[in-house]
């Protein structure tokens, strides 16, 4: 008994971390998509990953600077051979959960000419930044990002034009980009 | 050196040299009665009884510095194996984590190219 209570305790460490609950359903998804990539590093594992980063590359340098003070990243991607391999409602679940109180999503594209549909949403707790989630919906691919953790601009800066992150012009004139934040609106 | 004269003469050496004899008698039961009698090369346990003897039999600084060199060396071998452990779930952990990392970018970047677009759409239209 005395063995299952740190399991019971890292089981639930996982869990907070986990910000977005994804729905059983998307485990039968695995087996209809082409490619799957599902990757789960929890506060020890991306710990124990960070130390391995090195400081001379560049990409690394980054990316150990970036998830300095997160505490999880949950990554689930598929590629479908075929269009219509998962449901709305699959989706509707993660998104669902996107409208609780604490997430905000800043960025809604919904294209009717590519079927794309994304969500950007920050997750925050009283004031404080509890993390971000990326959902991607498109008719052959469905990805679901979570990162959960204090993700400032300052981390997202450090990863910029790393991984295919987009470089941010930043001008000293405001664009007229406020808009673009909602473009379904 | 003595050197045949004739050929036929140096068949008859040969044959002479190559003909088969007879042991002598008893030669069997002696030869046999002697293999008894050797003793027999100690089996692989009477061997091990041996050096476990050997062991308890030597001085005491001996015993405890080939023990101290024992443990040590198993410590070293129980480290090296956690520190092979930890490195190859390190290297997992840490391609997982580039890979989290180029998902998300490229997440990202498809937003921006797509906010990119409504944005010369709108501009167009206007």
């Amino acid at each position: 008994m005395k063995l299952l209570v740190p399991l019971f305790v890292l089981a639930a460490c996982t869990a907070q971390a986990q910000l977005l609950k994804i729905p059983p359903s998307f485990d039968q998804l695995a087996a209809k998509a082409d490619e799957v990539a599902d990757v789960s590093l929890g506060p020890d594992m991306l710990g124990m990953a960070a130390a391995f980063l090195s400081d001379k590359n560049p990409d690394e340098k980054a990316a150990k600077q970036a998830v300095g003070g997160v505490k999880g990243i949950f990554v689930r991607t598929y590629k479908f051979a075929h269009e219509g391999m998962y449901s709305e409602a699959d989706v509707e679940l993660l998104r669902a959960q996107l409208r609780a109180p604490g997430w905000n999503c800043i960025v809604n594209v919904r294209s009717q000419k590519t079927g794309e549909n994304t969500q950007v949403c920050f997750f925050a707790q009283k004031g404080q930044p509890g993390g971000m989630a990326i959902v991607t919906a498109k008719p052959k691919e469905l990805a679901v990002v979570t990162i959960a953790g204090p993700i400032d601009a300052q981390h997202l800066g450090a990863l910029e034009g790393q991984f295919g992150i987009p470089r941010i012009e930043r001008d000293s004139k405001p664009k007229k980009q406020d808009k673009q934040d909602h473009p379904d609106e | 050196m003595n050197r045949p004269d004739r050929p036929e003469r140096l068949e008859d050496d040969l044959r002479n040299a190559l003909r088969r004899q007879q042991p002598p008698l008893g030669f069997e039961a002696r030869l046999m009665a002697r293999l008894a009698a050797e003793p027999q090369p100690p089996s692989v346990w009477a061997r091990v009884w041996e050096t476990a003897s050997a062991w308890f039999q030597a001085p005491l600084f001996a015993r405890a510095a080939l023990a101290g060199a024992l443990c040590l060396l198993v410590v070293c071998g129980v480290n090296y194996e956690h520190r092979q452990v930890q490195r190859v779930r390190g290297e997992a952990a840490k391609q997982q984590l580039l890979l989290a990392l180029r998902v998300t970018g490229s997440s990202l970047r498809e937003v921006q190219e797509s906010l990119r677009q409504v944005s010369a759409d709108y501009s167009n239209a206007q």
